[in-house]
């Protein structure tokens, strides 16, 4: 049998539990970020279809624009036994950017010795994983990167 | 309470004096005026919280506050409601304060023994009109601004020392952002540091005391 005692009690900490989840509620949704933008695949202009290379890597360069910048970005073409693909410069160990060196047929990284072949894959150094395949498509004879950007405002 | 809080209280032993206080039989002739205190306490706690949830975002320099502002109330979540909230308890604050302050004029309760504890508010109201006063500036708007130049330069007009007095309120010659992040540490950690520490002294007093008499 419930008394009046308990029902006024259970009352109250009803009211309490919801003013206190209501808060907790009203708090998380103030402290998370507002104005997150949805990512989108964005292909960026880089090179004409008939510079690409018929055999090996090359270095190229493409253009986008970020908060109101313009930034050049580079990127290394890769011809390897006729499959074409892109690969991101940046090492997948800490972000520097590693250089192709043309005598070892390797990517090796400047700043902690990170080497890949030209496939991506790692040979030797600290590198956790290959080099990043970039999309690529060849479209009326350009040749265009995707890379993931904000989507814009 | 549930079980937690049993494993709670074998640690801090907090049920039975608890209990004592809070199921106290209240002397007769207490009314809704004997609540303005309490009123002003919570006040004092929305204002805590909801000014803690604004120092996420807002920026107390010179180039980015007003920026942080415009931020807050048109982009983050809620956030002109909790800048609202932080405004207008801060108003309310002070009117209940007064108010509480009339009631314990005309109940006579500042008399001795409890006339520490009249001192004591007193401290308080001080702390809260620095309070709203250092908090007034951080908008950093025209009205903000100019608010605190005419607030700052009566400090001048004390004899002697008075510019010395306002250059260093104002934390040089004129209201800048050395201004701004003086007002700011003030207001979100001096201040309400102290007042935390005079309102514990209140409580404690009046409980040792009792709202009419002893308890």
């Amino acid at each position: 049998m419930t008394t009046r005692r308990d029902f006024l009690s259970g009352t109250v900490k009803s009211v309490i539990f919801a003013i206190v989840s209501g808060i907790s509620a009203a708090t998380a949704y103030f402290m998370y970020p507002a104005g997150l933008r949805t990512r989108q695949l964005v292909y960026c202009d880089c090179m004409d279809e008939d510079t690409l290379p018929r055999r090996g890597v090359k270095r190229a360069e493409y253009r986008f624009e970020l908060k109101g910048k313009e930034i050049t970005a580079g990127v290394f073409i890769v011809n390897h036994e006729g499959a074409v693909y892109a690969l991101s410069p940046v090492c997948t160990h800490l972000g520097c950017l590693v250089n192709y060196n043309r005598h070892k047929d390797e990517f090796i990284c400047p700043c902690h010795g990170g080497k890949y072949d030209t496939r991506g894959n790692v040979i030797a150094g600290p590198p956790p994983a290959p080099l990043t395949r970039l999309p690529m498509k060849v479209e009326n004879g350009r040749v265009y990167i995707g890379i993931v950007l904000p989507a814009a405002a | 309470m549930g079980k937690a809080f049993d494993w709670l209280d074998e640690k801090f032993h907090i049920r039975a004096p608890h209990k004592r206080f809070l199921q106290r039989r209240l002397p007769a002739g207490l009314s809704y005026f004997y609540c303005l205190g309490g009123a002003a306490f919570t006040s004092y706690l929305i204002l805590f919280i909801s000014g803690a949830l604004l120092s996420l975002y807002y920026v107390p320099s010179e180039t980015e506050a007003y920026e942080s502002i415009l931020k807050i109330q048109r982009e983050v979540h809620l956030g002109w409601l909790i800048r609202g909230m932080h405004k207008w308890s801060a108003t309310l604050l002070i009117v209940f304060m007064l108010c509480h302050m009339l009631r314990v004029f005309i109940s006579r309760a500042y008399k001795a023994p409890k006339e520490l504890n009249w001192i004591v508010g007193c401290l308080t109201l001080v702390m809260v009109f620095a309070s709203g006063f250092t908090g007034y500036l951080l908008p950093w708007d025209q009205k903000s601004y100019w608010a605190t130049t005419v607030g700052t330069s009566m400090a001048a007009t004390i004899p002697v020392a008075g510019r010395h007095l306002m250059y260093f309120i104002r934390g040089g010659m004129d209201v800048g952002g050395a201004t701004l992040i003086r007002f700011y540490s003030f207001h979100v950690l001096w201040l309400p540091v102290t007042m935390a520490a005079l309102l514990w002294a209140h409580f404690h007093m009046i409980k040792r005391q009792g709202i009419k008499g002893g308890l």
